[in-house]
């Protein structure tokens, strides 16, 4: 997290440099999501605008970049192999440090707006997250277990990748539409939006945003895991009332 | 319809698993069983992940089977003295299933674990009480009465120490049998997320002798304590107990379980065998392709807080 803000830095002090660049205004729909009982995921938008400076004319080789990221999780990714005709799980390799979430929206292909020294080095696209792993492993192996994590996460739709998710509304106007879907895991995001001129960032933008359960499914979380026995007995007391109901209440209509 | 789950961090049709938690209780109502052999594969698939369904609806078998043992108790259809000698095996048998259960997940072969041990209990039972009642079924038809059981069969369990007499099951056997078959049926508990009623059943009527028509209530006296146990050992052990799926399955199998009740004691108890032994056989198939089958990939991933 602090090696990426300390990158996001250096970009806005180059771009606060002596090149005069175009200026970016962004701001997302909503900066707190509520996961309350009915939560089937959100809809959120992120809208912003070009200020072109004056000294520099207006046709450019522009392009824009938007990423939304969720708080980091341990993945535990296990390819089976088939023993005896039966199917069974054998390696196992665990990440760190890539995102629940990952949300990216561009205004054309990636690889067409930057090269790929610069995508990497801002970890830009689902192929150039950092991730590390616990143990020392094989690079290839490594690398076939780390995009089977890309593959199922955008299955489930917690990573994204669009190179036409930006949608210009005028010449300097722009919004891009993010889908945060109900599995989606609670905690800090950020949004991004990075101004590409000729390949290189000349200007980004950065703003929080949270997603947190609401009062009710919060309380419950806790409970489950800090009054963890209580809660389970809590669980079988339920279960018991409702057992006892249902018998009371089908004796007398019988 | 949508409700979300705070603990499987996911959200759910809640008229879907209320169908499902009715329908299940339907049948163990009907059976005698806890219905936990088939409300486990249910929700895993329907995406709840395996563990949470393995430990939440430990809490579903244990209000079907209060409602349903209260039901039995008074019919007089409970031997409360055998109840507790498999209870005490069962309880021992739970807290070292949820110790098994989380070695099995942390080397992530609890799905291999539990789908390999449901397709080799499922399926042998199944094919014996198959069996059993279809030659119980024809031996009916063609009018030929089937060898008497007798009373007093002696094997070799009644040559084990420390007998008791257990007067409603009018049995004077060692205490061993249910105490190692309640351990057995408190493991699986833990591991499978089932009562064990489809284990234990018959093994009370081959294997103990008991008579018929107090084992199905015996049953469900013994499989209450041990799924509360089993909830309260896997919400203190792994977090895995989802309260809001519990009280949507809880909410439709207690009225699920009661009119099982009363439609499973209006038929003949050959033709209730026969129905549970090809639902039990069913479940088995359907787990059994599911671990020959080649997987849409061969990778899986769990994500965790780190």
């Amino acid at each position: 997290m602090w090696a990426r803000l300390a990158a996001l830095v250096a970009v806005l002090l180059f771009a606060a440099g002596p090149v005069a660049a175009d200026d970016l205004v962004s701001g997302l729909s909503t900066d707190l999501i509520q996961i309350t009982s009915n939560f089937t995921g959100a809809d959120i938008v992120l809208f912003g605008a070009i200020e072109p400076s004056e000294e520099t004319g207006p046709a450019k080789a522009q392009d824009l970049v938007v990423v939304i990221r969720g708080p980091d999780l341990e993945m535990t990714v296990r390819r089976k192999a088939r023993i005896l005709g039966v199917w069974v799980n054998r390696e196992q390799i665990e990440f760190t440090g890539l995102p629940g979430y990952y949300f990216l929206a561009s205004t054309r292909l990636l690889d067409d707006i930057a090269s790929p020294a610069t995508l990497d080095r801002f970890h830009l696209g689902t192929s150039n997250l950092e991730s590390t792993t616990k143990v020392k492993i094989d690079p290839d192996e490594a690398n076939a277990f780390r995009a089977a994590v890309i593959r199922d996460r955008k299955r489930e739709h917690l990573y994204w990748e669009s190179p036409t998710g930006i949608e210009f509304l005028s010449r300097t106007l722009f919004r891009a539409r993010i889908q945060v879907p109900a599995s989606v895991p609670p905690g800090e995001y950020r949004a991004e939006v990075y101004l590409f001129q000729n390949g290189t960032i000349v200007s980004a933008q950065s703003s929080p945003l949270f997603i947190d359960k609401s009062g009710f499914e919060r309380q419950v979380y806790n409970y489950a895991y800090q009054a963890s026995f209580a809660y389970g007995f809590a669980a079988v007391l339920m279960a018991l009332a409702f057992g006892w109901a249902g018998y009371l209440v089908f004796r007398q209509t019988s | 319809m949508e409700l979300y789950l705070p603990v499987a961090e996911m959200s759910v049709n809640w008229a879907m698993i209320l169908g499902m938690g009715a329908a299940v209780g339907f049948l163990s109502g009907m059976f005698g069983v806890g219905g936990g052999f088939l409300m486990t594969p249910l929700l895993v698939f329907y995406g709840i992940p395996p563990g949470i369904a393995v430990a939440t609806q430990a809490s579903h078998i244990t209000a079907a089977s209060l409602s349903g043992a209260l039901t039995q108790w008074r019919r007089q259809a409970v031997d409360f003295k055998m109840g507790v000698m498999l209870l005490t095996g069962g309880i021992a048998g739970s807290v070292l299933g949820v110790y098994v259960f989380r070695l099995l997940r942390e080397l992530g072969q609890i799905e291999l674990v539990v789908s390999g041990s449901y397709v080799v209990l499922l399926g042998s039972i199944g094919g014996l009480m198959l069996n059993e009642s279809i030659r119980t079924i024809r031996a009916a038809r063609s009018g030929t009465v089937p060898p008497p059981v007798k009373l007093h069969q002696h094997s070799w369990i009644h040559g084990l120490p420390l007998k008791m007499r257990f007067r409603r099951s009018k049995l004077y056997i060692s205490v061993i049998p249910p105490l190692v078959l309640g351990t057995l049926v408190g493991v699986l508990t833990a591991i499978m997320g089932v009562g064990g009623g489809f284990i234990m059943i018959p093994a009370m009527i081959y294997l103990l002798k008991m008579p018929t028509n107090i084992v199905v209530g015996t049953s469900q006296f013994q499989i209450l304590f041990v799924t509360a146990a089993a909830t309260i050992l896997h919400a203190a052990s792994d977090q895995t107990v989802d309260i809001v799926l519990a009280f949507l399955l809880v909410l439709g199998g207690v009225v699920g379980v009661q009119l099982g009740v009363r439609v499973g004691s209006q038929m003949r108890g050959e033709q209730v065998r026969a129905l549970l032994a090809i639902l039990v056989v069913a479940v088995a198939l359907r787990l059994l392709i599911g671990l020959v089958r080649t997987p849409e990939d061969i990778y899986s991933i769990v994500a965790g807080t780190p």
